[in-house]
């Protein structure tokens, strides 16, 4: 193999297809990263057995196509310390010789067969195709609520729930819940999955034209997702999270009977501002609504406490002290594109709800105050 | 001298005159006792307020409402008051047919441990935490007792009453011991040796019973000082002798060195004190870690420790001793579970929530091991306790279960973190806190066999 390279190019690749690969792994060959050189294309690949990454850069000038497999941090450390224009790579048996104009290096690899196949889109059966703006849109606004470790459900990942061509996204840590939704550009009949957090997360990154379709298989275990078209689409594959996602539906709740309608900015900026006083040991912000105006207070012991006043014109119901995890709500309010925000609330110890038109749902149990 | 208190800058206005001279100087050196004497009155504000804070005087921390303050070396009064043969005294107190007899208090069963012995039977080699059989050997006509708890708690309380009207900074160390920070009482009360006096005067008039007691300029010496002269002792450990006191101590009587560090200092022919004091302090770190300059500073009588006596809880924990091993897991699981409904039960009535759940399992050879989990929210609820211990227990006996000597399970991480609700679980929530509550209810009420949980939560 021998491939002249743009180095800002690869540097953009390297950063994403870099956060795949294992940091620790007894398995070296899970540590490299697969160079695989063709017409006109330099194709990098990488896995982790569980999520694999295919992405091309097509700023290359291919000498003489073939592969290498490289370790992934070396060669980000030489790509990104250079300040060549271009870079070349050159195989000599299993090792990878690195030129640019006045440095050479020669990093020693291992046998390109020896790496795991990370799969191609190929011929998969499309599920959906949705535009890369949608999807990112849709990620963006569930994937933080997540739960970081296992429980008894299978949380620590997105469900997937298509029906026909809407496409809701959901995810719960079992202490909030965000759901979004969105169209698909095609799709029949249903489709349900559970996508871990991590193949998520770089399916965002892998986004950089909204306009692009992404086109989503998913099979038994399996889940793929080409973004773009042509030889160079990039590629993501990714195991699915085993287990039965939680009963989300029923835990909407449909009887709230407290409404409230806010600007997200004056909401989130109060929130923070309340924020402030809390500590680890008593995350609560206390929410008292009245009929013209909210309350937000909060007390941190041997720290002091804060008091935000928010006039309120379209309250509904009776008042109501509730308390939450600020982080719960400033969270969502990170990723609603600004705007009206409602909020719906019952009781103390029941659920809150904070809606956009329709498109995002986020359900939000309250600490206890007492 | 290391130990550090708080004096004022010369100009700081709340210097008060009235606080001037005190012919009585508590270690009787001029230089020292002016800084002492005219601060006292304020020294013992400032501990008051502290104390009253629940905060306490930390090296290095400076409250700033008392304006510019600089620590200047400062030798504190520390008391160590530690009961002597406390048990086996109060049953010789309780039944004058057992004084002067050899007295034993502990388990009479084969795996009973001596819980105190008295000085008759010390004579004859027993000592506490001793296997029962063995101190009966070299002692047969001991007279051996069941510890009552409850009548030591009882006496307990009244000693520590004792010692609470003397100053309130009393830090229980155990049931019968206590460090007592006597720093510039000297002006309303006397000398520290008065104090002392006083001290095991009250105990001996009021309540029957002797205490040695330790004087010295911090916590570590004043063990090691009531520890010189016992029974009914009274060593004073004075700034300047602190060097003649320990150089010749073995090292095993230094905090924080048990057998293994013991074999290390042996191992490089450390066997005293003094043995330690040449070594500098790098090089100690560099065999012991953080323990360390711990070394370096006991080894020379430092310790800046401040008298705490805002002891809250740490962990709650229960853990038995079998009469044999036991071999049958699911014997031990029944212990288990009823130890983890006690350590709930008493968690809630603390008002205490915790987060690390920790199982104690020691093998017949005395080889102790412990499995802990944390919980991603600090919880009082008997069904999640359980359940944690239960899974602890089950993935250390899966992969090869021993016979059990004893059992142990525990809590810690306390918080007072609001509780968050759970999405998918409220309802299971709600119906096992209201679970809790009422067995919690009728135990109280009927006792604590009243009710019984009936299968595995």
């Amino acid at each position: 193999m021998k491939v002249l390279c743009e180095r800002t190019a690869l540097v953009d690749a390297l950063n994403i297809v870099g956060s795949v690969v294992p940091t620790r792994t007894p398995t070296p060959v899970l540590r490299c990263l697969k160079l695989t050189a063709t017409d006109g294309l330099l194709v990098l690949a990488a896995t982790d057995l569980q999520v694999g990454i295919r992405l091309g850069v097509e700023q290359v000038d291919v000498e003489q196509p073939g592969e290498a497999l490289i370790p992934a941090d070396k060669m980000t450390q030489i790509v990104r310390a250079c300040d060549d224009p271009t870079l070349t790579f050159e195989t000599e048996n299993h090792a990878v010789h690195i030129r640019g104009a006045d440095s050479h290096f020669k990093v020693f690899g291992y046998d390109p067969s020896e790496f795991p196949p990370v799969p191609e889109f190929g011929d998969a059966t499309v599920d959906c195709e949705i535009s890369a703006g949608t999807l990112q849109r849709l990620i963006a606004r569930t994937l933080f609520a997540a739960a970081a470790e296992h429980s008894r459900y299978a949380i620590n990942g997105v469900l997937f729930d298509r029906r026909g061509k809407l496409l809701r996204l959901v995810a719960t840590d079992g202490r909030r819940l965000a759901l979004a939704k969105g169209d698909c550009l095609t799709g029949e009949g249903d489709c349900s999955c559970i996508i871990p957090s991590k193949a998520l997360k770089l399916v965002a990154k892998l986004v950089d034209d909204p306009d692009a379709t992404v086109r989503i298989a998913v099979e038994e275990n399996q889940i793929r997702l080409a973004v773009g078209e042509g030889p160079d689409a990039a590629m993501l594959s990714s195991t699915l999270v085993e287990g039965a996602f939680p009963p989300f539906d029923d835990v909407i709740p449909k009887d709230q009977d407290k409404k409230v309608t806010f600007d997200t900015a004056t909401l989130s900026s109060a929130i923070r501002r309340a924020a402030l006083l809390t500590n680890e040991e008593s995350k609560g912000v206390r929410l008292s609504f009245e009929n013209d105006k909210l309350t937000l207070s909060s007390r941190a012991p041997e720290m002091g406490e804060a008091t935000v006043e928010i006039k309120l014109d379209d309250y509904q119901g009776e008042p109501l002290e509730i308390g939450f995890n600020p982080g719960f709500i400033t969270d969502a309010l990170a990723v609603i594109d600004g705007g009206k925000v409602t909020i719906e609330l019952k009781a103390p110890n029941k659920p809150g709800v904070l809606r956009t038109n329709g498109e995002f749902t986020y359900v939000i149990m309250p600490v206890n105050l007492q | 001298m290391q130990s550090a208190a708080w004096a004022l800058g010369a100009a700081t206005p709340c210097c008060r005159t009235d606080m001037l001279p005190n012919p009585r100087r508590p270690w009787g050196r001029a230089e020292e006792s002016t800084y002492i004497l005219s601060c006292q009155g304020l020294a013992h504000q400032i501990r008051r307020d502290l104390h009253r804070a629940g905060c306490c005087s930390e090296r290095g921390r400076r409250p700033s409402q008392y304006g510019t303050m600089i620590p200047v070396p400062f030798p504190r009064v520390i008391l160590h008051v530690d009961m002597d043969a406390f048990f086996a005294a109060i049953e010789q107190r309780d039944e004058p047919k057992l004084r002067g007899r050899p007295v034993l208090v502990g388990g009479a069963g084969p795996r009973g441990v001596v819980a105190a012995a008295s000085y008759e039977a010390r004579t004859f080699g027993c000592h506490s935490a001793q296997p029962m059989a063995v101190a009966r050997r070299m002692c047969p006509q001991a007279v051996v007792l069941p510890p009552r708890r409850q009548r030591y708690n009882e006496v307990s309380r009244q000693v520590f009453a004792i010692l609470e009207s003397f100053t309130p900074l009393v830090e229980p160390l155990s049931i019968d011991e206590a460090f007592l920070d006597m720093t510039g009482s000297d002006r309303s009360l006397g000398t520290p040796q008065g104090i002392a006096t006083a001290i095991k005067r009250r105990i001996r008039d009021e309540l029957g019973l002797t205490a040695s007691v330790g004087i010295a300029p911090n916590k570590f010496l004043a063990k090691l000082a009531s520890d010189l002269d016992k029974p009914d002792g009274l060593t004073v450990i004075e700034p300047d002798s602190i060097q003649s006191a320990i150089t010749k101590l073995p090292i095993s009587k230094m905090w924080g060195v048990g057998p293994a560090t013991e074999q290390k200092l042996l191992s490089l022919g450390i066997r005293t004190f003094g043995d330690l004091q040449p070594w500098p302090c790098n090089v100690l770190e560099s065999h012991f870690g953080s323990l360390g300059s711990k070394l370096h500073r006991l080894c020379r009588g430092e310790d800046d420790r401040p008298v705490i006596t805002d002891q809250t809880i740490k962990s709650i924990s229960q853990e038995q001793t079998f009469d044999e091993d036991r071999a049958d897991p699911d014997q031990v699981r029944n212990v288990l579970r009823g130890q983890a409904e006690k350590v709930a039960m008493r968690l809630r009535k603390g008002d205490l929530r915790g987060r690390t759940i920790t199982v104690k399992i020691r093998f017949g050879d005395f080889q102790t091991i412990t499995r802990s989990a944390t919980l991603h929210a600090p919880t009082d609820r008997t069904d999640l306790i359980c359940a944690q211990a239960r899974d602890l227990f089950n993935a250390w006996a899966d992969t090869g279960f021993q016979p059990v000597r004893l059992i142990g399970v525990g809590i810690s991480q306390f918080t007072d973190e609001a509780e968050q609700f759970n999405l998918f679980t409220q309802r299971t929530d709600d119906r096992s806190r209201r679970l809790d509550a009422t067995t919690d209810a009728i135990r109280n009420k009927f006792g604590s066999g009243a009710v019984q949980r009936g299968v595995q939560p």
